[in-house]
């Protein structure tokens, strides 16, 4: 049921970046649907999390007729990161959600100027680095009702039902 | 004292195994499945990049569904439109009477521009007919695609918007695209079928030959600006024509009869010149334009098709 779910939520959060919040020029230096994939592949883990990357960065690359599989790459490595984050070290701790976001953040963004360069388009470094700041904020601010809204449209899970061997080491 | 873990030795000494359940996998199989499918996702991504980048095979597919989320993004735009317009409305109260002062002041100065502009406007037109003149094309020359703007960019990265014109309704690579107040955005980039994808002014790989409209020998290119802004930079101006503070820049369209025309006819309103610097190291002049378009707020966007 959680796939049906994350797919609503993650479509319904591109058609607000989309339509509306690239609308104001400060949110295009942010990313309502960043922030809500990774809500989703903290509380889902990382394979759940790649999935949700891939199919989410390829609805914003034909919507927005971009070259496909471009978003797609980042926002499967993304998930699939953060989601491992939250399987491992993340588990119940309150400031994971924001944390993620931060460096995700940061590292889409390098992210999108690699891939650009190696591509052979304009990819102009010091204009990511000044829009940065401001798109770090926002994210970080959007963190704080999209995870919260997310965290009750999919619940964290039972620790018995995250580990299913307990194996002694050493 | 040693500490005695007997206890804990014998529940966790052994493997147990628990039911299965959904949730987070952590055993050896599930780390082999989760790399095998983080594994594909990556490879089918560069797959995805390599042929949209390399060839036109995909675009069929994407413009079919891009058409298929064209509803729900227009459906999005008018379930949020009430929002705006408020936010819009409070925006203008909150600043309306400084600008009606402003705005008093330059109808004016327009009136009085206005009266001059239609007397050199017959004459030019007396002139031509004349002298039998054949200028380079005009914005005349073209017809006009109105059209909405589907996507704004996206990204501090991204200089393109998507519009809902493309090849059935006329709309080439490399039409002209000027906003409905009359200032340029940009050029078609792509088309499909019923969409378009524009590249702005303000992209690194933008140049359009422009001049000066009061100083019509200032002739340059314009280009993008540093910095996080919109602004433009004139380049390539020569330093003996007298480039003001508040000129106005135009396209240039074809100069001459060479074999490369430029798509852009002679007219379009690009900006205002808000910054001149003539310094003696350099070879030219450097001036700084403050386009006439507001390239993050388009709501609509008119497309120029040439009529031949």
């Amino acid at each position: 049921m959680d796939a049906p779910k994350a797919a609503l939520v993650l479509f319904v959060a591109a058609l607000l970046q989309l339509s509306v919040l690239t609308e104001y020029e400060p949110f295009r230096t942010s990313s309502i649907v960043l922030v809500a994939l990774l809500s989703i592949a903290l509380l889902r883990g990382s394979v759940f999390g790649a999935v949700a990357g891939f199919g989410t960065g390829l609805l914003l690359d034909t919507a927005t007729l971009g070259t496909l599989g471009l978003t797609s790459l980042l926002m499967t490595v993304g998930g699939f990161w953060i989601g491992r984050y939250g399987e491992t070290t993340a588990r119940d701790r309150f400031h994971a959600p924001f944390v993620s976001v931060a460096v995700v953040t940061v590292l889409y963004a390098f992210g999108q100027v690699a891939l650009q360069f190696v591509l052979g388009e304009p990819a102009p470094a010091g204009l990511v680095a000044h829009a940065l700041p401001l798109g770090l904020l926002l994210n970080l601010l959007l963190t704080l009702p999209v995870y919260a809204l997310i965290r009750r449209l999919f619940p964290p899970l039972e620790l018995g039902d995250r580990v299913r061997e307990v194996r002694l080491l050493g | 004292m040693p500490r005695n873990r007997t206890v804990r030795l014998a529940v966790l000494g052994s493997s147990v195994q628990r039911a299965a359940t959904s949730g987070y996998p952590s055993n050896r199989s599930s780390a082999l499945k989760r790399r095998i499918v983080v594994g594909g996702l990556v490879l089918l991504s560069l797959v995805l990049v390599t042929v949209s980048f390399r060839s036109s095979a995909l675009d069929g597919v994407q413009g079919t569904a891009a058409s298929i989320l064209r509803p729900f993004e227009i459906a999005a735009d008018r379930v949020s439109r009430p929002f705006r317009d408020t936010v819009g409305w409070v925006h203008g109260l909150a600043n309306a009477r400084s600008e009606n002062a402003k705005l008093r002041l330059k109808v004016d100065e327009l009136q009085q521009k206005l009266v001059l502009d239609e007397g050199a406007l017959q004459e030019n037109v007396n002139l031509r007919s004349q002298l039998d003149y054949h200028g380079p094309a005009s914005i005349q020359d073209f017809s006009r695609v109105n059209t909405t703007v589907l996507t704004n960019p996206q990204s501090a990265l991204d200089e393109s918007i998507t519009i809902g014109a493309g090849t059935h309704d006329g709309v080439r690579v490399g039409s002209p695209v000027i906003a409905p107040s009359g200032g340029l955005v940009g050029k078609v980039a792509k088309t499909w079928g019923g969409q378009a994808r524009v590249t702005l002014l303000t992209d690194a790989q933008s140049f359009v030959t422009s001049m000066d409209l009061t100083h019509p020998s200032a002739v340059g290119i314009i280009r993008r600006g540093g910095g996080g802004s919109d602004a433009l930079i004139f380049d390539r101006v020569a330093k003996q024509p007298n480039v003001s503070v508040g000129d106005t820049v135009i396209t240039a369209g074809s100069l001459g009869t060479g074999a490369l025309p430029s798509m852009f006819p002679r007219g379009l309103r690009v900006g205002t010149v808000t910054s001149v610097s003539n310094l003696d190291v350099n070879t030219f002049k450097t001036i700084q334009v403050e386009p006439f378009v507001n390239f993050s707020t388009l709501q609509s966007v008119i497309v120029l098709v040439a009529k031949k």
